[in-house]
């Protein structure tokens, strides 16, 4: 797993490139967490070069969104691929957890 | 489920009173060119012209039933879909021969066993997919596109000793076909969905200016009834089983053409269909078969669903099965008003060739699109090409019909039933063996996913299997595996078995200890967050969503859990 980080005004934008499952999830959920407690008011996290999520993968995005909320960051989700979001779909996180079609649309919704 | 771009009325849409009307009217004309085959078997009976004139009523009566039979969805009966049925070429070869043979009666008796055979295929045909699958359907919806066209260009140009063409009855087929075909892709809104009726209605016009309607049509028009009831006076049954076999294959053909007509409605009324609905196929080949057994009650020649009239729906971009009820009050309409059906059915032949033609091609198309709606190996290409083959063989190499025993020979005698023949008998053989299973051992500790997915990629490839049925499968194969190693403490390494029988793929996956958990109802966001039990539960559920079918076992400490996806 890949993270690459940019930022766009105070949007932290995390690009994951690869696979979310349990043994990816952990490096995700450490290196955003740490975001969010070093000060994130806004985190953009583009899945488009995601190809999997698995169960753990669901669990650190539920987690992150939780800590996110408790710190007052707004957190946001882009760039599903249909396959991804299917699998949202499939777990019952499509409405739980705030999603951008585009990075663009993530940017403006994560300010 | 996406509305494609080019469908301005879906299936389930209610189109404005006018357009509904109008396409019936558009329809209802198109169908009403193949009230011809009544009367030709009427003729092969030696029958009065009366008696033709009450067997086109009475087919046009059964036609309504049946039309709305097709797409009322009442308990078992109606696909739902505009698969209306016309008097079919499947039953108009053994109705011919019966007719001359052993009289009207017969052919009756014999329509009505051949639509119970369909009602009873109809009842059978889960078990029987497998005999029946896609690609067959879609070589069936094709020869019959082409036999269409092949039609058209037949009553065009030829035969039936129509006399040589003239060069201003040329012009009038070229500008009725051009006007349908520059309507269609240029035009927009009613320009497009009425097409056929414009070109038709403009050719007709066309043909009086030029003054070369023929005198017999006008002959036919003005003899007809304005009003009349049809007697019923010469209907009657018998059976005779020396008949049995041509009308088993004939209901066997009628029951594949349904398949096809049912797949390609689905199919463009839907961007992101995958597969035939079989309970959708099963109430539209009972409805069908319910159709015929009708038409030999009333005295009619034997139905099916018309894939012309799929291909004129798919070509004005108006499935709305509310259409139906339109054409069938049309068609009931004409049966009593026989110089408005004469209008139709007595077209002049470039008219009616052009509308032949135009629909021919959508028909070409929406069977192509069915036979490679999955991936072709080896044996369905065979399947395909040869069954393409023989069915083309009837018309261009007519000696290799000729070369069967005589009794098969009015059995086998259309391209479409040759071709289907050819195609089930190959597919059946081709069966042998077909059934495919890959095993794998994934060792306990971390096992990278990537090499779980190459072993079902490289499965997948090697048996023709979908690509997006082969996602699904990885998914879960990977997620069980990572939930399993995390979550049962496996006491030794597990066994993945793949096998693919052409309509399922099914995952087992086996080992020692506890039974992984496969949830009907999502744990909670917190039991997820909180507890590892919580995060098994999420997983299970997951895995038990994408699967179509899910099994878990647990004997003498051996537990296994099985996914089973439909392809």
């Amino acid at each position: 797993m890949i993270l690459n980080e940019q930022s766009a005004g105070n949007v932290t934008i995390v690009e994951a490139v690869g696979r979310l499952d349990s043994a990816n999830s952990p490096k995700v959920q450490d290196r955003v967490g740490a975001l969010i407690t070093g000060g994130a008011t806004s985190l953009l996290l583009d899945l488009g070069h995601v190809e999997y999520v698995s169960s753990a993968g669901f669990r650190s995005l539920l987690l992150l969104a939780r800590q996110a909320g408790q710190a007052r960051c707004r957190f946001v989700l882009c760039g599903l691929t249909p396959k991804v979001k299917q699998l949202f779909d499939l777990g019952g996180f499509l409405d739980l957890l705030p999603i951008a079609a585009t990075r663009e649309e993530g940017i403006a919704a994560a300010q | 489920m996406r509305k494609p771009s080019n469908v301005v009325y879906g299936v389930e849409e209610r189109p404005p009173l006018g357009v509904t009307v109008v396409s019936g009217l558009q329809h209802a004309g198109l169908m009403s060119m193949f009230l011809l085959y009544p009367v030709l078997i009427a003729r092969a009976a030696d029958a009065p012209v009366e008696v033709a004139a009450a067997m086109v009523s009475f087919t046009l009566i059964a036609m309504a039933i049946g039309t709305v039979l097709q797409v009322i969805r009442l308990g078992p009966f109606g696909s739902g879909y505009l698969c209306a049925p016309i008097p079919s070429i499947v039953y108009l070869v053994p109705s011919l021969v019966v007719a001359k043979q052993a009289g009207l009666e017969t052919v009756f008796g014999m329509t009505i066993a051949a639509g119970l055979f369909e009602m009873a295929l109809a009842r059978a045909l889960r078990p029987l997919r497998p005999i029946f699958p896609p690609e067959i359907i879609g070589v069936v919806v094709l020869i019959v596109g082409v036999a269409t066209g092949l039609l058209g260009l037949r009553i065009a140009f030829g035969g039936g000793g129509a006399g040589a063409v003239e060069p201003a009855e040329l012009w009038l087929g070229l500008v009725t076909l051009g006007l349908m075909v520059a309507l269609n892709v240029w035009g927009g809104g009613f320009l497009r969905i009425f097409c056929v009726l414009i070109g038709m209605t403009a050719g007709y016009l066309l043909a009086g200016v030029l003054g070369i309607i023929p005198q017999e049509s006008f002959d036919g028009i003005a003899k007809a009834q304005v009003l009349a009831i049809p007697d019923p006076g010469y209907v009657g049954w018998k059976l005779d089983l020396s008949y049995a076999l041509p009308f088993a294959v004939a209901g066997v053909a009628a029951t594949l053409k349904v398949m096809g007509n049912v797949a390609t409605c689905q199919k463009a009324d839907n961007a992101d269909w995958v597969r035939v609905s079989m309970g959708d196929v099963t109430r539209g080949v009972l409805a069908d078969g319910a159709g015929t057994v009708l038409a030999g009650v009333v005295g009619a020649q034997g139905l099916n669903s018309s894939p012309t009239v799929v291909g004129l729906a798919t070509a004005s971009g108006v499935l709305s099965r509310r259409v139906g009820y339109s054409i069938a009050a049309i068609l009931f309409a004409l049966a009593f008003l026989p110089k408005i059906g004469a209008l139709f059915y007595l077209m002049p032949r470039m008219i009616a060739a052009s509308a032949l033609i135009f629909s021919s091609t959508f028909i070409v198309v929406n069977g192509l699109q069915v036979m490679t709606s999955r991936l072709l190996d080896a044996r369905k290409t065979l399947v395909i090409g040869l069954a393409l083959l023989a069915a083309f063989a009837v018309d261009a190499q007519p000696e290799l019909l000729r070369s069967l025993p005589e009794t098969l020979q009015p059995v086998l005698g259309t391209s479409l039933v040759l071709g289907t023949v050819v195609g089930l008998a190959l597919n059946l053989l081709f069966r042998i063996g077909a059934r495919r299973t890959r095993e794998l051992t994934v060792p306990l500790g971390a096992v990278p996913s990537e090499r779980i997915e190459a072993f079902l990629q490289a499965s997948g490839e090697s048996w023709g299997a979908r690509a997006d049925v082969i996602g699904r499968a990885k998914f879960n194969l990977v997620q069980s595996i990572e939930t399993i190693l995390e979550g049962c403490d496996p006491e030794g390494p597990l066994e993945v078995e793949a096998s693919f029988d052409e309509y399922h793929v099914v995952i087992g996956v086996s080992y020692r200890g506890p039974l992984l958990e496969l949830p009907e109802a999502r744990p909670t966001n917190d039991e997820i967050m909180e507890t590892e039990e919580g995060h098994r539960r999420l997983a299970g559920f997951m895995l038990r969503r994408y699967a179509d079918r899910v099994s878990s076992t647990h004997k003498a400490g051996l537990s296994t859990v099985t996914f089973t996806f439909d392809h």
